[in-house]
């Protein structure tokens, strides 16, 4: 069974003389242990298809099942303990609360959550990320890299079933960014996680699994 | 609470500013209301020492203490009741030997071995017709023990040689003197046996024509102007605390406003509406408790250094409910940024990319 999974979505901006059609109809599913990659230029409508795969919006038509459940009808509570729950984003814009330190957006999903669920080994996550040196500084403090992969971490850590990244490395040199790369093959392989990055740098599609293009709000499967 | 903690140490100019903000308003509410309690106060504690339920006056009087005057033949057969006490009271102006100074004073003429003699707090009670007991708010008269008085022009002293505390009347400190001292001073004659009221400290029910028994609450309520001044200051006091719902409402609605990319994180995060609120509340909660204890400790300070002629009485129990008022009046306030919040779209959390 998917992870996720999108049938006949689409999803419009506007109306009348306005309208756009960011995401035209799209069928779509991510398994577990799969690892996708898309690219395409700016404005073809990625960000869009990602937030509506993770309920962050609601298709104009079509529907989104996660974990076989149709979301259509859940209310909105439902989908946010979902997120909580089964989602780790990580977002072209930071996804960090800016008043907690690094280490507080660890302890307040601590404090948040209420399944036994296992979490992700911190330190394991600061180390790989490099993070340790940096746990005590607020967002505001870090350098644009950090603060994204301080997001990564975050997003991990709850140990989500479903991880849907916005240009995860759009603000890592080439070799963070190729270690990212790997970590979240490792994660999708090994922990059998589903992932899908949205990427500019085509080079770092080698690693994926499937690698889909977006164009004038198309999805289009290349592999 | 953790949220609601980190993010107010976080953004300490922001909060310190809403706690300042209801610090000034809970200290002008607590201080309004010293004044008031203590002005309210001073027009009755002579009243409320009394401890009794009824007072019987003339009818004509219109419940004022000051104009009933009751003949001997009325009241003297309810004398043998030992919870019904006689009490003569007027208006005089007092100065002490050798000083220029008039002192606006009462009168109170009682017998020092009924209930209504005052407790003395220095000194002992009057033996003779010559020698009275003095409320101590008129230390600040220089008038003291051993003090000799001319009252109303009199050419006689009188010594004082008790003092009782939290006893005046409309505002005026009382000087106590025996029955015949009174009589003398109000009807020129001690031969006029006439009193200003009965005083009951039981249920007794009296009915004589001419008399009217009312209760102590309407005595007090019919002191000139005491009903006009409680009710400005409570006016005040209400506006005030009003104010504070609005501005807490406000200001807590301004800084949702500037919060919604950050609550469209956390909501993209996976964390529930019912979470924010909860912070919002708790720092609502925190702010105002801050700014009211603070507060609290100013007006400790101010009492200190108030001069005693202020009439100032801190009344902990009414500071206490007051907080309680400010904090209900800053949770609703609150509620006014509950609907800006359930509208907060996750979506916003990219916006500012
Ligand atoms: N809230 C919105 N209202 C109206 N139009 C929108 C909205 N969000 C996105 N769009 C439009 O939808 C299209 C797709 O936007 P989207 O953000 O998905 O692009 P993208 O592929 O993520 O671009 P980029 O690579 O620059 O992040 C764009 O034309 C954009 O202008
Ligand atoms: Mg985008």
């Amino acid at each position: 069974m998917s992870l996720i999974e999108m049938i006949n979505v689409n999803r419009q901006y506007g109306s009348g003389r306005t309208l756009v059609e960011a995401l035209h109809p799209t069928n779509f599913s991510l398994n577990s242990g799969e690892f996708i990659g898309i690219y395409g230029p700016s404005g073809s409508g990625k960000t869009t298809f990602l937030t509506i795969l993770g309920l962050l919006q609601s298709p104009t038509q079509g529907k989104i099942l996660v974990n076989g459940k149709d979301t259509t009808k859940m209310n909105s509570r439902t989908k946010t303990d979902l997120r909580f729950d089964q989602f780790g984003f990580v977002l072209q814009a930071s996804n960090l609360i800016p008043f907690l330190t690094v280490k507080e957006q660890f302890k307040l999903v601590d404090k948040l959550s209420t399944s036994k669920k296992e979490k992700m080994n911190r330190n394991t996550l600061l180390h790989l990320l490099d993070l340790q040196s940096v746990v005590n500084n607020y967002p505001s403090n870090l350098s644009g890299g950090e603060r994204q992969r301080a997001a990564i971490a975050r997003a991990l850590y709850n140990n989500p079933n479903i991880i849907l990244a916005d240009e995860p490395t759009a603000s890592l040199d080439s070799s963070r960014a190729q270690q990212v790369v790997e970590f979240l093959t490792q994660i999708a392989h090994e922990s059998q996680k589903g992932v899908i990055m949205i990427t500019h740098d085509t080079r770092l599609l080698a690693a994926t699994d499937h690698v889909y293009e977006m164009r004038d709000g198309y999805l289009n499967q290349q592999r | 609470m953790f949220l609601a903690i980190k993010e107010i140490l976080h953004n300490k100019t922001r909060y310190l500013l809403v706690i300042f903000t209801v610090f000034l308003i809970s200290y002008m509410v607590f201080f309004l209301t010293s004044l008031a309690v203590g002005l309210a106060r001073q027009n009755r504690t002579a009243v409320d020492q009394w401890d009794a339920k009824t007072v019987v006056v003339s009818s004509y009087a219109n419940k004022s203490l000051t104009v009933s005057s009751i003949p001997e033949a009325k009241y003297q057969k309810y004398l043998t009741d030992k919870d019904v006490a006689p009490v003569g009271q007027m208006t005089v102006v007092s100065q002490l030997r050798n000083s220029s100074n008039k002192i606006n004073t009462n009168v109170f003429g009682v017998d020092w071995n009924d209930y209504l003699s005052p407790k003395l707090t220095e000194g002992r009670l009057p033996q003779t017709n010559r020698e009275v007991v003095v409320d101590d708010s008129l230390k600040n008269d220089d008038i003291k023990l051993g003090s000799q008085i001319k009252i109303n022009g009199s050419d006689d002293y009188y010594k004082v040689v008790g003092l009782t505390k939290d006893n005046s009347f409309f505002t005026i400190p009382i000087i106590f003197t025996n029955m015949k001292t009174f009589r003398t001073l109000k009807y020129g004659s001690s031969q006029v046996k006439n009193i200003s009221a009965l005083v009951v400290r039981n249920d007794k029910k009296i009915t004589e024509t001419g008399l009217t028994q009312i209760t102590i609450k309407d005595l007090i309520n019919h002191i000139p102007g005491y009903t006009a001044q409680v009710m400005v200051f409570s006016f005040m006091i209400i506006a005030m605390i009003v104010i504070t719902f609005l501005i807490i409402g406000i200001f807590m609605y301004i800084i949702t406003i500037q919060k919604i990319s950050l609550y469209g994180v956390m909501r993209a995060q996976g964390i529930r509406t019912s979470k924010i609120i909860e912070s919002l509340f708790y720092q609502i909660l925190i702010l105002t408790a801050a700014g009211a204890a603070l507060a609290l400790i100013f007006m400790a300070i101010t009492q200190l250094f108030l001069p005693k002629t202020v009439p100032f009485y801190s009344d902990w129990l009414a500071y206490l409910v007051l907080t309680l008022a400010i904090m209900v009046m800053a949770v609703l306030g609150g509620s006014l940024s509950i609907q800006r919040v359930l509208k907060i779209d996750p979506l916003s959390a990219i916006e500012g990319e």
